[in-house]
Formats: structure tokens, C-alpha cells, sequence
């Protein structure tokens, strides 16, 4: 332990002691030599039997300083110091291996930052891992429907339901389950604070805090006696609306807010930056939470499937246990009511997956695609080293020679690749950053959870490590091959040889790899790329262009029937109408992409029910979205309340159910038994964008208000210009008309539509990037190995011209060696392609992975670039002058 | 044996050739412990006399010894050293170790 300390002293003032000793020699060999010469001997000759008889006083220094036991540490100091030398001198290497370090390192640590913070992190719950979603499912009503599809063939598949509340109860008896709450999003107009505003939130069953295991940071929660239909109004608000709209005011639990014109008790604050499931999945922020409050009738509707259900395991029970017990309480459910449950089934899976849904996918090929590049990168830096390390053998014979042992020149390469690696993950830890904020930023807002994303530094190790690994196995390689030869031999033929067969051979395989790695990511980001122009090109059957919708949803409170909601939109179409630059106006339940509503319906007196999507429009909503008449009259201002009932519907409806006949002139029975009569056909759109298939359709007239169950709530104009600029004088005009309305959703379609692909852009993209970097990288191990390989042949090529040889002939040499690297990755890549890409096959529409087209552009541009790089060192042979190159012999 | 004839010394005993001799003389420098070794041993042991320091610093270390600066007569800087408390019991281990060495090498070499 003192023995430590002293150590250490020695450490810190190494320079003193190493002065004291040289001193304390000094006088030593001196006085040696005084007391010889009064012992009679001559004064050189004492001098010199002094210093003999004290031996070697360099040697007996080192030897007592290796006691201080830092020798080591000094040794690896100076080697680290001769790699920043030797790294220095070949700045052009060193920047590209550090650069290419940093690339692979950061864009993969920004991905897989991203997937951990959308998908693999637990879900912010208590014990989140026994939570589990519910839904039903069902077998498809009308398989007539896949034949329209998107290429997406779901025949077969079950579809999926939200839970009618009845069977909530029975399937909330299962002993497997500690509890089960259904939620159901929810918006309502908040007045009184400020100007009147649409809040989104969620009606929740009492229990829904306790299932996932949440407490108030203020108040209290729910109580079974608040979730009753008469019960006085209660709400619980989210921190944040706390602080925002009540200015954090401490007597919150004080007051009331006004929510669809009845005012709500708070009754408690949620915990600062609580999400619930289905914020979580859409990122649409909840404010409010209500109790669900079913009605009676609801309560015994089990054909009436509203809402969503989170769910917690008992401690110990597995997802498989749970789902067969609920199976057997499904079976129990069908013999008893076997209208409604004899098919429909009740699922459950893992809450995290269904939060992450949809995005899964695309994320995972990402995480793929960045696992290749970091690959790549390793290769790359591997290639790099060993063609440096060709070029050194000379230096490393000098070295042998000059009397270096081979554990030191092992050292020496030892300590270049670990600066190298260091300097490589340095660089990486910003890229990926840098990268992380820059992904965040650009993803479409619909990813779940992408803004809690954070720098992954576990991951960000792992992929360190990886680099570090590769860095020294092939930065030692070469020393340790070097330092079994000869270095008489080596000496001898370094100059002329290339590195040997096997050091070749090595290189020619990572370059192969790497050519090949990269074909599979050029492949994969081509498909997506060909997918998303297909995306882009597909007509959406109306116009979207200078069209400005919005949502304004009319409380119940206020507008109690359908007939107050309808003259609310005729008086606002009226005065809309009347503003500059407005061409049409239109009002509906929805607009198109933003939701349907699909109801049954039976044709020309059969008793067979069809389903089909409807809606109920104004006259108006067709200009307004330019979709054209085909045959027959538009509803009217007069197909009103009293007047025969109408509809008019689209094109694939008489593909559907009328084996292609026209519809006109048919009728259907609809809701109360109204007899509809079909007096229009439109054209065909893709209600739910770009996407999505065309689906029959059936537009009812929103003034005739008896048949239709929805709510109008959503408007929208055609105008002459910029269609946002209209906005605020809309408002205005809704204000004048109530002066607690919100307006809100307030939109140009151009942006829906856009929004609605841009997650199929932003993996397009992001891939494109991978692809980009993959090829550059390719390109360079391409470049580098043909370059040094030509460097090392610069005598033989000499010979060659010397001999006759056509510049031609020389470029054809070089260009064929390019050739069969080339070649032999093409065809590893199409090969890993192959495989791979089928991955991605439900991110492609309307297009296969093996899209021939797409592997056959990639190779070419793989190729192309490839040759390119690989002509420079083959015109440069092709330069070489024999005199200079046979005298550097 | 004739004068001038020089052995090397034994492995191991240099040590104990230190320690030995600053027990007897108190505080030496370098030269003067080499010199005494020299003329005790009457120039019998021989070392290249530099293969003191490297034994003197690791000793130094191991708290044996302790050095401290003074001035030779010739007022010279010079670094005496002499035994530690540490050194004192070192220099007991290895004398016992070493009668017992030498007695069982005797008793074989000079067969009573």
C-alpha cells in the first residue's frame, strides 16, 4: 500500500528522480576515479577504470527507473504519441476512416435512439407489462371488396372492431384479468375561459386510472357513482391544462369548467406529463377525461362496438392463459346471444404493440438498414487499414531490422487503430446527435412517442465496441503478418509485391461484401422510392387543391337536433357564400380523409344487407371538391325533410352490387325503412386517400335530416386563391352566427393529403440516405483497394509499357480486376436482396419486393458508380511512365 | 585464493550486502556503501558497481531504506541512505535465510 503511494510520487516527479540518479552516479564514478588516481594510477586511466568498473551508466539508469514500475506506461504514451505522428502524415486515410466511423456509428445510434423511444421502451404505467389491449374481431362482411383493393390482399384475415361496451362486462368477469376499462376519445367545446375552444379528451370508464395504475397528482379519481348517466358532471384535467388554461391555480379542485354548456366539476389534476393509450398511439394531446357514463342502453347493445379496452393481467397469468379463458367465455357469449357474438371474438395483445402499430414496420427496416451501414462502415475502415498497412511494409522491414521487436511494431499498429477507432467514435457521438435531433424534427408528427426520443448511449457502446473491435483485429493483421517474415526477404520483395495472395485476397472479399451490403440497401430504398412515386400518382378522384375544411362540431347542448345543426350550416353556407373568393361551399359529416361512416343497407327490396360508406352532404360538396356528375341530378336544395328521400352514389357501387349496371333509378332501404332512391351517380374517389381503395359509396342529402344518425359537423370552401388566407373571415362569420363556437381542424385538403404520405416520405427518404452513404462508401473501398493495388504494380506495369503495352490494354487490366469485384458483389447483393427486402414488402404499394425494375436499376447505378471510381486508378496506370517506374525499382 | 581474482556475487545476496553494511556504518552514500562492500569482501566479490542503484531504488521503494541529501566532504550533493526500521527486520529474514543456505550448501561441499 505505502510502497503504492511512493509508486505514485515517482510518477509525479519522475523527471527529479531521474536527475538525482544520474547525479548520484555521477559523483559515484567520479570519486571511484579520485581515489584510484591517489592509489598512483594515471589521471585518464583512472577515469577510464572507473567508469568501467561502474558498467554501463545508461543502462544501469534504465534499469533503476524500470523499479518505478511506469515503463510500461511510458512505452504505451510514446506509442500513442508515434500513431498521432503516423496518423498525421496520411491525413487523406485518416479522415476518411474517421469520417467513415462516424457516419455508421451516428446514423446508427440516431435510428435505433428512435425505435427504443417508439417501441422497445416500457410504456410509462406501473408494471406496464401486464397491460394488455382488448379488441373484437369478426371475418370480413363483404370479401367482394378485397377485388377493389390496393394490392394488399386481406382475404381471409379477421377484422378488427373496437369492443361493444355490453360484452365489456362478461369479459371483464375472466379470473385471468385484474381489471379492464374502456376508453373512447372525445371532444367538447370549452367556453368560458378565454374564446371558445374544441378540447379533445377521453371518456373513460371509472376504473381506467386504476388499470393502468395512475394516481392524481391532485385530487381524486374517478368513483363507480361518477360514471352513472345522471350523475353531476365531474372531469379530471391533464396537467398541463392545468397550467396552461388555469394558470396552475392552486383552488383548482375549486372550480368548474364549462364543457358543452354544462358546467363540469374538477374533481382531480393528472400527474405532469401522463399519457394515455391512445395519446400514446396517435399523439393527440388529451386535456380532459370524463366518466364514460354508459347509458342503459348501451349497456345492452352488443352490437354497438365504441370503444377501446386496456387491460390488466393478474400477477402471473399469461397472455396465452388469458385469451383461452376468454374464448371460453366467448363460447358461452355466442350460444347466448348468437345474433350479435356468434362471430365475434374477443382478442388481446400486448398494449405496447398496440401503441406502436402501424409505424412497427418501418421502423424495424430502418434499424435494418442502419445495422447494414455500421457493417459497411466496419468494412470499409477494415479495407482501409489493410491497404494502409500494404503500403507500410517497407517501413515495417526498416523498423524489424533496425532492431524493433515484434511485440512492439504489434503495439504500435495496436495503439494507431485504437486512435483511430476513439477519434471515429468521438465523431460518431456527434453525427448521431446531431442525427437524433435532426430525425425527431423531421418525422411526421404520427409517430408515437418520437419526441421523447433521446440519445441512446447502451446502443451507441454496442456499436462502439463493434468499431473498436474492427478497428484493432484488422489494424494488427498486417502487423502481425509483417512480423513473421523475414525482414531481409521482405525488404527485398515489399517494394514490388502487393501485399501477397492472401492479403489480396482478403481485401478483394471486403470490398465484394461491401459492394454487395450496399446493393441491398440500394434495392431496399429504391422500392420504397418507386412506391412512393406510385403513391404520389395515384388519383384521388378529387380535387384538392384550394380547398380549406374544417371541424365545427355543434354541442348537443345547444343544437339539440339534427334539424338546429342543419340551419346553423345553411346559415353559415349563406354567409360564407357572400365572401370574396369563395367559389363553393360544402358541409358534411366528414370530409373526405378524415373518417367514413359505413352503415347497412338492403337493395331493390332484397333482404340481404349490404354495408356500404355514406355520407350526408349539401349540394355544394361536389363543386367544392370537383367530383364530377356523371349521370343523373346532384341532391338539391329541395330534397328536403317531407320530400321523397334521395341519394346519390359512385360508380364502384354499381360494380359492387349491381354487377356493373347502372344504378340509377334504384332504390334501397335505409334506417327507419325509408326507401331511398338512387337519382345520381358520381365518379369514383379514394375517400381515405391516396392509399386506399376505392370503396362504393353513397352520399344521402344533409337536409333531409330524419335519415341519417350522424352529425354534420365538418365544412369546407372552394376558393379562388390561397385557400388558408380565408380562414380568420370564416371564423368571424361562425362567431357571428354563435359566439361560443369553436372552429377547429381548420385545414387546406392540400395539407391533409400531404400529411397523409408523409410518413411514406420520411422512410423513403431516411432509406435514400442509407443507400446514399452506403454507395459512397462502397465506391471508396472500390477506389482505395484498385488505387494501392495499382501503386503496388507500378514497376510491373512499367515493364508491361516498356514491352509494348497500349494504354488501352493497361486500362482493360485494371478495369477487368474492377470487373470481378464488381461482378462477384452485384451478385451477392441481388442474392441478400432477395431476402431481405421481402422485409419491407408492407411498406411497398402496389408493388412487389422482387420488382425487377428496381434490382435491375440499383445494380446498374451500383455499377456505374462503382466503374467510375475504379477508372481513375486504371487511367492512371495507364499513365504510368516506364523510366521513372522502373528506376524507383 | 590470490588477490585480483574476483567472483561474482552470489544471486539474491546483494541485498543482503546492503542492508548488512548500513547496519554497520549508519548513513553511506552510493559510493561509500560500493567501497565498503569492496574492502570488507577484500576485493574478493566483484560487481559492475552500477548494479547497486537499480537494488537501492527497490529498495527505496519498498521502504527499506530511506535516502536523504547531504553533502560529502567534498561538498558535493550526495544521497546518504541508511536503514529503516522496515530495513532492520529485512535484514534479520535475510541473514537468518542466508546461514541457512549456506549451512546446508556446507554441509554438503565439506562432508564432516
Amino acid at each position: 500500500m505505502r510502497e503504492w503511494l511512493r509508486r505514485v510520487r515517482y510518477l509525479w516527479r519522475r523527471d527529479q528522480a531521474a536527475e538525482d540518479l544520474r547525479d548520484e552516479m555521477r559523483l559515484h564514478v567520479e570519486l571511484r576515479a579520485r581515489q584510484l588516481r591517489e592509489r598512483g594510477l594515471a589521471g585518464d586511466d583512472a577515469q577510464s577504470a572507473a567508469r568501467r568498473q561502474f558498467g554501463n551508466r545508461g543502462q544501469w539508469e534504465d534499469r533503476s527507473r524500470e523499479i518505478w514500475g511506469w515503463t510500461v506506461w511510458e512505452r504505451v504514451v510514446q506509442d500513442f504519441r508515434m500513431g498521432v505522428r503516423a496518423l498525421r502524415k496520411t491525413p487523406g486515410f485518416t479522415c476518411v476512416a474517421v469520417l467513415t466511423l462516424a457516419v455508421g456509428l451516428g446514423m446508427n445510434t440516431a435510428v435505433y435512439s428512435v425505435v427504443n423511444a417508439v417501441m422497445l421502451r416500457q410504456l410509462p404505467y406501473a408494471r406496464p407489462g401486464q397491460l394488455v389491449s382488448l379488441w373484437e374481431e369478426h371475418p370480413p362482411d363483404h370479401d367482394q371488396f378485397s377485388s377493389h383493393g390496393d394490392g394488399l390482399n386481406l382475404a381471409g384475415a379477421q377484422t378488427r372492431t373496437s369492443v361493444a361496451v355490453a360484452n365489456l362486462a362478461d369479459y371483464s368477469a375472466s379470473q385471468t384479468m385484474a381489471g379492464m376499462a374502456s376508453f373512447d376519445g372525445t371532444g367538447m367545446n370549452l367556453t368560458g375561459i378565454g374564446l371558445p375552444e374544441r378540447v379533445s379528451g377521453l371518456a373513460v370508464s371509472a376504473n381506467f386510472f386504476a388499470v393502468l395504475g395512475v394516481e392524481p397528482l391532485r385530487g381524486r379519481d374517478f368513483r363507480a357513482e361518477d360514471d352513472t348517466p345522471n350523475a353531476p358532471a365531474v372531469v379530471l384535467v391533464s396537467y398541463d391544462f392545468w397550467q396552461r388554461r388555469l394558470g396552475g391555480d392552486t383552488e383548482v379542485l375549486e372550480r368548474s369548467v364549462m364543457l358543452d354548456g354544462r358546467p363540469s366539476r374538477i374533481v382531480g389534476v393528472l400527474p405532469r406529463g401522463f399519457q394515455s393509450p391512445s395519446e400514446l398511439a396517435e399523439g393527440v394531446a388529451r386535456e380532459l377525461y370524463v366518466p364514460a357514463a354508459y347509458t342503459a342502453e348501451q349497456l345492452h347493445d352488443r352490437d354497438d362496438h365504441g370503444v377501446a379496452v386496456v387491460a390488466r393481467l393478474r400477477p402471473g397469468v399469461t397472455m396465452r392463459s388469458a385469451q383461452a379463458d376468454l374464448k371460453v367465455i366467448q363460447a358461452r357469449l355466442a350460444r347466448q346471444f348468437p345474433a350479435t357474438n356468434k362471430e365475434m371474438y374477443p382478442v388481446i395483445g400486448a398494449l405496447r404493440d398496440d401503441v406502436v402499430k402501424g409505424t412497427g414496420t418501418a421502423l424495424w427496416s430502418l434499424l435494418g438498414a442502419s445495422g447494414l451501414l455500421v457493417l459497411i462502415a466496419c468494412l470499409n475502415v477494415a479495407n482501409l487499414l489493410l491497404v494502409r498497412a500494404t503500403g507500410r511494409r517497407r517501413e515495417l522491414s526498416v523498423r524489424l531490422a533496425m532492431g524493433a521487436s515484434r511485440m512492439r511494431l504489434v503495439r504500435l499498429f495496436l495503439a494507431e487503430s485504437l486512435l483511430l477507432a476513439a477519434a471515429g467514435c468521438a465523431a460518431g457521438m456527434l453525427v448521431g446527435m446531431a442525427l437524433t435531433r435532426a430525425l425527431i424534427a423531421l418525422a411526421p408528427a404520427d409517430i408515437p412517442r418520437i419526441e421523447t426520443t433521446t440519445m441512446d448511449w447502451t446502443v451507441f457502446a454496442v456499436a462502439a465496441a463493434i468499431a473498436i473491435i474492427t478497428g484493432v483485429l484488422f489494424g494488427m493483421a498486417p502487423a502481425w503478418q509483417a512480423s513473421q517474415t523475414r525482414p531481409v526477404e521482405a525488404l527485398k520483395t515489399a517494394a514490388r509485391s502487393s501485399g501477397g495472395k492472401a492479403q489480396w485476397r482478403w481485401r478483394a472479399s471486403l470490398t465484394v461484401a461491401e459492394v454487395g451490403l450496399s446493393l441491398v440497401l440500394l434495392v431496399g430504398a429504391g422500392l420504397l422510392l418507386r412506391s412512393f412515386a406510385v403513391v404520389m400518382g395515384v388519383d384521388l378522384g378529387f380535387r384538392a387543391d384550394r380547398v380549406l375544411a374544417m371541424n365545427i362540431r355543434l354541442p348537443q347542448s345547444h343544437y339539440p337536433s339534427a334539424g338546429d345543426r342543419l340551419r346553423f350550416f345553411e346559415a353559415l353556407e349563406s354567409r360564407v357564400r357572400a365572401l370574396a373568393g369563395v367559389e363553393a361551399v360544402a358541409y358534411a359529416n366528414r370530409m373526405p380523409m378524415r373518417g367514413s361512416w359505413r352503415s347497412g343497407f338492403q337493395l331493390d327490396g332484397s333482404v340481404d344487407e349490404l354495408t356500404a360508406d355514406f355520407q350526408t352532404v349539401n349540394a355544394g360538396y361536389f363543386e367544392t371538391f370537383g367530383i364530377a356528375l356523371l349521370r343523373g341530378r346532384l341532391p338539391t336544395a329541395h330534397d328536403r325533410e317531407g320530400q321523397p328521400p334521395v341519394a346519390v352514389v359512385n360508380q364502384a357501387f354499381g360494380r359492387v352490387f349491381l354487377h356493373g349496371q347502372d344504378p340509377l333509378g334504384h332504390e334501397f332501404l335505409y334506417g327507419d325503412n325509408a326507401r331511398v332512391r338512387i337519382v345520381g351517380v358520381v365518379a369514383d374517389i379514394r375517400r381515405g386517400g391516396k392509399t386506399a381503395a376505392v370503396l362504393p359509396e353513397v352520399y344521402l342529402s344533409a337536409a333531409q335530416t330524419t335519415l341519417y344518425p350522424v352529425r354534420l359537423a365538418d365544412f369546407a370552401v372552394r376558393t379562388a386563391g390561397n385557400p388558408l388566407l380565408l380562414a380568420d373571415a370564416i371564423r368571424r362569420e361562425v362567431l357571428a352566427i354563435d359566439k361560443d363556437q369553436p372552429v377547429v381542424h381548420v385545414r387546406s385538403m392540400a395539407q391533409v393529403v400531404d400529411e397523409s404520405v408523409a410518413q411514406r416520405r420520411f422512410q423513403m427518404l431516411l432509406l435514400a440516405v442509407f443507400a446514399a452513404v452506403a454507395v459512397a462508401l462502397a465506391v471508396m473501398g472500390i477506389y482505395g483497394v484498385l488505387s494501392y493495388s495499382m501503386a503496388q504494380r507500378t514497376g510491373e506495369l512499367g515493364i508491361r509499357i516498356a514491352l509494348g503495352a497500349r494504354p488501352r490494354g493497361i486500362v482493360g487490366l485494371v478495369m477487368g480486376q474492377a470487373g470481378q469485384l464488381i461482378a462477384a458483389g452485384l451478385v451477392l447483393g441481388l442474392g441478400g436482396a432477395l431476402v431481405l427486402t421481402r422485409f419491407l414488402e408492407s411498406l411497398l404499394f402496389q408493388l412487389r419486393s422482387t420488382d425487377w425494375v428496381t434490382y435491375a436499376g440499383a445494380a446498374a447505378v451500383l455499377a456505374v458508380a462503382a466503374g467510375a471510381a475504379a477508372l481513375v486508378p486504371a487511367m492512371r496506370s495507364a499513365r504510368v511512365d516506364p523510366m521513372a517506374a522502373l528506376r524507383e525499382e | 585464493m590470490t588477490r585480483g581474482q574476483r567472483d561474482e556475487i552470489p544471486s539474491g545476496t546483494l541485498d543482503l550486502l546492503i542492508l548488512k553494511t548500513l547496519a554497520r556504518h549508519g548513513e553511506l552514500h552510493g559510493f561509500q556503501i560500493a567501497d565498503s562492500i569492496q574492502s570488507t569482501t577484500e576485493d574478493v566479490l566483484q560487481v559492475e558497481e552500477g548494479s547497486l542503484y537499480p537494488a537501492l531504488q527497490r529498495m527505496l521503494l519498498k521502504g527499506w531504506l530511506r535516502g536523504e541529501w547531504g553533502k560529502t566532504e567534498g561538498n558535493r550533493r550526495a544521497r546518504y541512505y541508511n536503514l529503516t526500521a522496515e530495513g532492520r527486520k529485512q535484514l534479520e529474514r535475510e541473514t537468518e535465510r542466508y546461514s541457512r543456505v549456506s549451512q546446508a550448501i556446507a554441509r554438503i561441499v565439506e562432508p564432516a
